[in-house]
């Protein structure tokens, strides 16, 4: 089995190509964390990082990453900015509304734990963790892109790892 | 009409009924009586020299004793700007609708009405604005205003 699991690193170094033979599990795995499709879901300032991320300096296409308009076309939420109690029930039905298997990156403060809206606020929710499930949490107000970028490669990292079945009991 | 002189002409027109507070910011302040709101509304409006043509802002502010809602008008024919207020007691707040004098005051008149308490008389319409729809939790904006997982800033 561990032979299997390294064949596709093996291969990519074989010149030419040639037959190789590996696991569904592998293969699948692979091209989706190769082809992230994200949902446009800027709520705040982390929105800017995002779209400056998503732009030609930082380049989010080479991750493989596009972003998307529409929840059924995307396979992950980045939770970009301040999320109030308005807007909670609207990030949990575009969460319901993307197909399986998804994932979700809390981007920023706001969305770890209120941020600087933790103390004295009526109006924002504290931390998107118990809305949705979050994947992955990149801390700063708001992040750079290079701590964006990071975060989704530890997404991909962590997609590339994980079984079948995992994702089929979630 | 420089600064000096809007305050000065304010203060002598109008039959007294806007003091000047010296607060030291650039757009000159005065006090009114809540009862002569919407005469001192239709005057500013209608003063020649000043032509108060358009309402920026309503606000409200809790100082813990009393509440103030402050108006900011402003001329977009002469280029002036000014501020007016007054205080209210703590319980049971009322005020007049100026939607006759200035018809864009609506939505902050609902405002302060759902955020302070504040009622507003002959509003017409006023009901749930920005709040969460399912909001039962009062008037957050009071300084009292207290909910469950509401965190107050720690005493440094």
């Amino acid at each position: 089995m561990g032979l299997i699991k390294k064949l596709p690193v093996y291969s990519e170094k074989i010149p030419g190509g040639g037959l190789v033979t590996t696991s569904v599990e592998t293969v699948l795995h692979f091209s989706q964390a190769c082809s992230l499709w994200y949902l446009l879901f800027g709520t705040a300032c982390c929105a800017i990082e995002l779209m400056c991320t998503g732009a030609s300096r930082y380049d989010f296409d080479r991750l493989g990453m596009i972003f998307r308009a529409s929840p059924r076309q995307s396979d992950l939420i980045i939770a970009a900015g301040t999320i109030t109690k308005k807007m909670a029930p609207r990030l949990r039905k575009l969460y319901d509304q993307m197909a399986e298997p998804r994932y979700v990156i809390a981007m920023g403060g706001c969305t770890i734990k209120g941020g600087p809206f933790y103390y004295d606020s009526y109006a924002v929710e504290k931390g998107i963790d118990h809305i949705v499930p979050v994947d992955i949490y990149i801390p700063g107000c708001p992040p750079r892109p290079e701590s964006l970028l990071e975060g989704c490669i530890h997404l991909q990292e962590k997609i590339k790892k994980q079984k079948l079945s995992d994702w089929q009991e979630k | 009409m420089t600064r000096e002189e809007l305050k000065s002409y304010v203060e002598g027109h109008f039959d007294g009924k806007l003091k000047s507070l010296d607060t030291g910011r650039y757009d000159p302040i005065f006090e009114i009586q809540p009862s002569d709101l919407i005469t001192v509304a239709k005057a500013l409006r209608d003063d020649e020299s000043l032509k108060m043509d358009f309402l920026c802002n309503l606000g409200a502010v809790d100082t813990c004793e009393k509440l103030e809602v402050v108006y900011s008008v402003a001329s977009t024919t002469k280029n002036l700007r000014l501020d007016f207020k007054f205080s209210l007691p703590y319980d049971n707040p009322e005020v007049d609708s100026i939607k006759e004098v200035w018809p864009g005051i609506d939505w902050y008149e609902r405002e302060i009405w759902e955020l302070y308490g504040i009622n507003v008389r002959n509003h017409g319409n006023l009901k749930q604005f920005l709040l969460p729809d399912d909001w039962d939790q009062g008037n957050p904006m009071r300084k009292d205003w207290d909910a469950p997982d509401f965190i107050r800033m720690p005493e440094v």
